[in-house]
This record gives structure tokens, C-alpha cells and sequence, in this order.
């Protein structure tokens, strides 16, 4: 009676689907059409299931070419992703190493000229003799000269005069003179 | 005079051929390969994707052949290689993205014709084929890991022990696991309310 109002747990349930029936549950299943319909519904579909899943995995394996050892990948390491990024890391050095060593000799060619261009600059100027000093001081003088007297041209010419009465260029005295 | 085998001898016998057939990829695909796919396919709801797990799954058992050291039946080895590689494609975002465009489920409705004799007639095919796809959806609802063990228990009929093998689970887990299981096909399939 006892076993007619508490059905089938569900670790006796799985128990009965492995196949295995202790006499308890071979005596419920007896007493309680419930518990053994759901039984017999459960076991079908497995079996079912069992049956044509496993038919149709046979099915898919045999069309499928048997693994080879010999067909294995040529370079296994390629398909590892740590291969990969040691790749990556190799390339990234060499290129960081590259633009170094490259940067290093384009300075190296450099420097020669740089402390040419130092020693030009340091270089004494050669001392003159003092007849060109002399002669160069008179020309300087003369070109000073003629600016000077150039100095009032554009305002003479242009009929302005200066508004300082006392302050008066030599060329404009001559000027006033003429 | 009698002959007394001890345990060490035992154990020497049972592993030799064993040895001998993971040295032998050809016969490990044709033992093997079968089971293996309906375990990965059921398991993932995919069958090209099962197809590449257990490929990859054969070709590394049979590189680490050296590392089985034979405390475990063949198929529990594979069958942990072969749950962690289907773990390996569930965690990338390539392969949730291609599951979600591609997925390809077993079809079972192609294999009505090949059912044995006991059950040919075009009556009991139908029935037949219904009810394997009844547990083919059910299968579906469980999470992916009460549907490995539901799959491992009652399909591939391994034992407690060799799933906590396989899974890496503890056997608490497992019964747990199983119990969710069982629960959902007795609502599912046992036609209760």
C-alpha cells in the first residue's frame, strides 16, 4: 500500500532506466500502473534514442576518410596560438633593433661633417698685413663719406627744409651757398 | 602444483592491449570514432562541429598516447578529452557567434530505413523516430552539463566514477547533475503533470 502512494524517487527511476531492478521497486512497479507506464514510456524513448542516434553515428563515421598518423600537420607549432605571438614578438624586435642599428650609423656618417662644420667655424681668421687694414679703413671712410653726403638729397630735393634752425648739414650749407 | 596470480600481473594483462590499440590510430577511429561523434553531437546539438571535436580529439589522444597511463578505460580518456575541447569551442565568442548562424543538429528522421527488423514496419518506424526525437528535444532543454552526464550515464552507459573521471567532476556534482536530469525527462517524457 505503501508503495502505491509514494512513487517511483528519482535515483530509483534512474536505477530502473540502467537496467537494474532491486525488489522494492520491482514490487512498486507491480502495484502502480502510474509509475510503470511512465516507465515503459521513458525506457521506449531511450531505446529509441539509443538505437537510432547510435545508427546514425555509424552512419556519419563511415562516411568520414579514417585518421592517418601520417597525416598529421606539417608544422604543428603553427596551429599553436603561443607560436604565434612568439612570432609576432620575434618580428616586433627585429624591426625595433633594425630602426636602432640604423639610426646608430646614420649618426655615426653624420658626425664628421658636424665637427668639420666646428672646426670651419673655430678656424682664427688670417691676419692682415697692416697696408690692406690701412687701405680697407680708407675705403670704409670713403663709403662712409659718401653716405653721409647723401644723407639730405631725397629732403632738398623734395623742397623740404628742416624746421631746426641751428642744426644744418654740411651738404645743405653748401646747398645754400651754391 | 597450482599457479597464483597476484594483483600486479593482473593489472599487466588488462593494460596490453589497450596500449596496443591507442598505438594504432586506424583502430582507434574505427573503435572508437562512432561512439565518440554521437556522445560530441548530443552534447553540443552540432554535428559538424562534433565531427572537428572528435577529430582533434582522436589526433590528441593519440599524440598523448605516452601520458594515458591506463587507470581508466580508453573511452573515459577520450571522453575527457573530448568534454574538454567541447568546453574549449563553448568559451570562444567565434564559436557562440557561429553555433547561433550554423548550427547543424543531428537528423535522425534520415535513419527510419535502417531501424533493425523487429521494428521495419512504417508504423513503428514513425513511432520510433518520434520518440528518439522527443528525447533529441528534451535533450536540448537540460544545461550543457546535466545533458553530458545525462548522456554519459544513460546512453553511453558509464558509470559514476568514470564521469567523475571524465568531467573532472566531483561525484556530488555528478548526482546532481544526473538528478536534475532525470527530473526533466520524467516531466518531459514520463508524461506526468
Amino acid at each position: 500500500m505503501e508503495h502505491q502512494q509514494s512513487h517511483l524517487t528519482d535515483a530509483q527511476f534512474s536505477e530502473l532506466l540502467l537496467g537494474t531492478k532491486p525488489t522494492a521497486v520491482r514490487a512498486h512497479l507491480e502495484a502502480c500502473t502510474q509509475c510503470s507506464d511512465e516507465a515503459a514510456r521513458v525506457s521506449l524513448a531511450l531505446g529509441s534514442f539509443e538505437q537510432q542516434s547510435r545508427l546514425w553515428a555509424e552512419r556519419r563515421a563511415a562516411s568520414q576518410p579514417i585518421l592517418d598518423s601520417q597525416r598529421q600537420p606539417i608544422f604543428p607549432w603553427l596551429h599553436r596560438p603561443q607560436a604565434w605571438t612568439a612570432a609576432a614578438l620575434a618580428i616586433a624586435l627585429t624591426a625595433g633593433i633594425g630602426v636602432t642599428v640604423r639610426n646608430d650609423i646614420s649618426a655615426r656618417k653624420d658626425q664628421p661633417r658636424a665637427v668639420q662644420q666646428q672646426i670651419a667655424i673655430a678656424k682664427p681668421v688670417p691676419a692682415l698685413s697692416p697696408s690692406t687694414l690701412k687701405a680697407d679703413n680708407e675705403l670704409l671712410s670713403a663709403i662712409d663719406g659718401e653716405l653721409r653726403a647723401d644723407e639730405s638729397a631725397p629732403a632738398t630735393m623734395y623742397g623740404l627744409t628742416s624746421t631746426s634752425r641751428g642744426v644744418r648739414t654740411r651738404v645743405s650749407r653748401k646747398v645754400s651757398n651754391e | 602444483m597450482q599457479l597464483v596470480l597476484n594483483p600486479d600481473m593482473i593489472c599487466c594483462v588488462t593494460a596490453e592491449p589497450t596500449l596496443t590499440e591507442l598505438d594504432d590510430i586506424e583502430a582507434l577511429d574505427r573503435v572508437y570514432r562512432s561512439r565518440l561523434l554521437r556522445f560530441v553531437a548530443y552534447s553540443t546539438g552540432d554535428q559538424d562541429l562534433a565531427e572537428t571535436i572528435v577529430q582533434d580529439c582522436l589526433l590528441k589522444a593519440y599524440n598523448a598516447r605516452d601520458s594515458f597511463r591506463g587507470d581508466c578505460a580508453v573511452y573515459t580518456w577520450l571522453a575527457h578529452i573530448a568534454t574538454n575541447l567541447m568546453r574549449d569551442h563553448q568559451r570562444t565568442r567565434k564559436f557562440q557567434f557561429w553555433r547561433r548562424v550554423q548550427k547543424t543538429a543531428p537528423d535522425l528522421s534520415e535513419l527510419s530505413s535502417l531501424l533493425p527488423s523487429g521494428e521495419s514496419s512504417p508504423e513503428s518506424q514513425i513511432l520510433a523516430r518520434e520518440r528518439a526525437e522527443q528525447v533529441s528535444a528534451m535533450l536540448e532543454a537540460l544545461s550543457p552539463n546535466q545533458r553530458t552526464i545525462f548522456l554519459m550515464r544513460f546512453i553511453e552507459e558509464m558509470e559514476l566514477q568514470e564521469i567523475c573521471q571524465a568531467t573532472g567532476m566531483q561525484i556530488s556534482t555528478v548526482k546532481t547533475h544526473l538528478h536534475r536530469a532525470v527530473k526533466a525527462v520524467r516531466l518531459k517524457l514520463g508524461g506526468r503533470i
